[in-house]
C-alpha cells in the first residue's frame, strides 16, 4: 500500500499535459456553506475560473522566482476552487456538507489516492484525482480537524509535484505538523 | 538550371506575410462573431469582471486601466493563496507517505 | 514589438483559452505567414486567400479548447488550412491555368538570378490538381515529410509518395520544355 502510494505520487507528477474539452469536467460542486462565516475566525474563498486564471497569470511577474514556480505549476489548470474555515470550537461547521463533497468523489473516474489520518493531530487529509484516459483531469483534497476544514478542487491537468515544491516559495513557515514534532523532540 | 530543382520548388515557395492589417482584421472579424453570439448564449462572468465593464463605460479608458490591475493583482494574490493552501495539505500527504516509506529505527543496535 | 511576442506559444495557447485577446493575436501573429502562405499557393489569389486565412483563425478561436499543445496547433493550423483551401477549389473548380501576373505575385518574395524561370515554375504549380497542389506545397513550403503530410491531409502515405513522384516529374519536364525554348531564343 505505501509503495503504491508513493508510486502513485510520483507518477502523477510526471503525468503529461492535457486537456478536458470542457472546464466544467472535474470540477466539484462547493456548498454554499451559508452562515459559516459569522461563525468562523478565518475564511479563505478563492474561485478562479479559466478568465480570472489568465487574469492572475498576467500579473505574475517572472522575474521573481515564487512567480515564475507559481506560473509553471499552473500549466494546464483551468479552474481553482478553494473553501477554507477556521473556527475557535470543535466542530462548529457541519460535517455533512463536507461530507457531500465527499460523495460526489464516489463518481466514475474519481480515485482515492491518499488517505491520511492522524489520530494525534485530530487531521484527516483525503486526496483525489479524475483521472480519465490515462491523464489526470482533476484534483480534490479535502483535509478536517476538529477546529478547520479546507476543501480544494484543481480542474485541468495537474503536476503535483510542482505543486507541493510551491510550499517553499512563498517564505512561510513550515506546517503545525512538524513544528509540533520538533517542539516534542525538543521536551524530550 | 544550375541549382537543385527541389531547391528551386522551396525558393519559389517560401512563405510570405499576409497585407498590412491581417492581425487586426482577424480580431475584428471575431469580435464581430462574438457580439453576435453574445445574444444567444448566456455566459457567466465573475462579478469583477462584469463590473470592469461597466467601470470602463462609466470612469473611461484610463480609469478602466487602473480597476484592471487592481483585479489582476488581486487575481494573482488569490491565486499564489490558493497554490500555497494546496501545498500545505499536499505536504501533510507526502509526509505521511516519507514516514511510511522510511526504515523503522533500529532502537538496540542489534541489527535484528 | 508585443509583449505577447515574447511568450512561448504554449503560454499563448493558454492564456487565448482563458479568454485573452492579446494572447489570441499573438497566436494569429505567429501563424498568420504559414497560414496565409499555405492558403495563397493553393488558390493563386490574394484576396482569397486572405479571406481563407481568416476563416481558419476564427475556426481556431472557436476550437481552442481541441488545441492541446503548440506542436498541436501548427498540425492543426496546417491541415485546416490545406483541407478548406481544396474544399474550395473544388465547389470553384478553379485549377486551370492562372493569369499569368497573378503566378508571378505568388512567386515568392526573392527573385534570383533567373526570374523569368522562378514565374515559370510558379505558373506551373498552379496548374496542378488540388490534392497534388496541396502535397507539394506541404512539402516544400513547409517542410514536411510524407508521414507528417499523410497524417495533415487523411491521405494514404503512398499517395502522398506517388502524387510527390509524378508532381516534380510533371514539373520538371515542363520547366525543361520552357528552359529549351529560352535557349533557341
Amino acid at each position: 500500500m505505501n509503495a503504491f502510494i508513493k508510486h502513485s505520487l510520483i507518477l502523477l507528477g510526471a503525468l503529461s499535459l492535457c486537456t478536458s474539452a470542457t472546464a466544467a469536467e472535474g470540477q466539484l460542486k462547493l456548498p454554499e456553506f451559508g452562515g459559516l462565516a459569522d461563525k468562523a475566525s478565518e475564511v479563505v474563498t478563492i474561485t478562479l475560473d479559466p478568465a480570472l486564471l489568465g487574469l492572475a497569470a498576467r500579473f505574475l511577474d517572472p522575474a521573481k522566482p515564487e512567480d515564475a514556480a507559481v506560473r509553471e505549476a499552473i500549466v494546464g489548470i483551468k479552474g481553482i476552487y478553494v473553501r477554507s474555515y477556521k473556527f475557535d470550537e470543535d466542530f462548529a461547521y457541519p460535517r455533512a456538507d463536507v461530507d457531500s463533497v465527499r460523495k460526489q468523489l464516489t463518481a466514475p473516474g474519481w480515485q482515492r489516492l491518499v488517505e491520511v489520518r492522524s489520530r494525534k493531530q485530530q487531521q484527516n487529509v483525503d486526496i483525489y484525482i479524475l483521472v480519465e484516459q490515462e491523464r489526470a483531469n482533476g484534483l480534490a483534497i479535502i483535509a478536517s480537524q476538529p477546529r478547520e476544514f479546507t476543501i480544494v478542487n484543481i480542474v485541468g491537468s495537474i503536476d503535483m509535484r510542482k505543486l507541493h515544491e510551491l510550499e517553499g516559495q512563498f517564505g512561510i513557515p513550515k506546517l503545525e505538523l512538524e513544528q509540533k514534532n520538533e517542539k516534542n523532540e525538543q521536551k524530550k | 538550371m544550375s541549382k537543385d530543382f527541389e531547391q528551386q520548388l522551396r525558393d519559389v515557395l517560401r512563405p510570405v506575410e499576409p497585407e498590412e492589417g491581417f492581425e487586426q482584421r482577424v480580431m475584428a472579424r471575431i469580435a464581430g462573431e462574438r457580439s453576435r453570439a453574445r445574444s444567444k448564449v448566456t455566459r457567466w462572468v465573475s462579478v469583477a469582471l462584469a463590473a470592469s465593464a461597466a467601470f470602463a463605460a462609466i470612469l473611461g479608458t484610463h480609469e478602466w486601466q487602473v480597476r484592471r490591475e487592481e483585479q489582476g493583482l488581486e487575481a494573482r494574490k488569490q491565486l499564489i493563496e490558493a497554490l500555497r493552501l494546496t501545498g500545505e495539505k499536499l505536504d501533510v500527504a507526502y509526509q505521511a507517505v516519507n514516514r511510511e516509506s522510511s526504515p523503522p529505527t533500529d532502537v538496540d543496535g542489534s541489527g535484528a | 514589438m508585443k509583449a505577447s511576442d515574447t511568450w512561448p506559444a504554449d503560454e499563448l495557447l493558454i492564456r487565448a483559452r482563458a479568454g485573452e485577446a492579446s494572447a489570441f493575436a499573438g497566436l494569429v501573429r505567429r501563424y498568420q505567414r504559414t497560414v496565409y502562405s499555405i492558403a495563397l499557393r493553393m488558390l493563386n489569389d490574394r484576396h482569397r486567400a486572405e479571406d481563407l486565412a481568416q476563416e481558419v483563425f476564427l475556426q481556431l478561436y472557436r476550437a481552442l479548447d481541441d488545441v492541446e499543445s503548440d506542436t498541436h496547433l501548427a498540425f492543426w493550423l496546417r491541415k485546416v488550412a490545406v483541407n478548406r483551401a481544396i474544399d474550395r477549389m473544388r465547389q470553384e473548380s478553379r485549377h486551370d491555368n492562372e493569369p499569368l501576373t497573378e503566378a508571378a505575385a505568388i512567386s515568392g518574395e526573392v527573385l534570383e538570378d533567373d526570374p523569368l524561370l522562378r514565374r515559370r515554375m510558379a505558373e506551373l504549380l498552379a496548374q496542378l490538381p488540388p490534392a497534388a497542389r496541396a502535397v507539394v506545397v506541404l512539402r516544400y513550403q513547409e517542410d514536411l515529410d510524407p508521414v507528417d503530410i499523410a497524417g495533415t491531409l487523411d491521405m494514404p502515405i503512398n499517395t502522398v509518395k506517388s502524387h510527390l513522384k509524378r508532381s516534380l516529374t510533371l514539373l520538371r519536364a515542363r520547366m525543361q520544355g520552357t528552359a529549351i525554348v529560352e535557349d533557341i531564343r
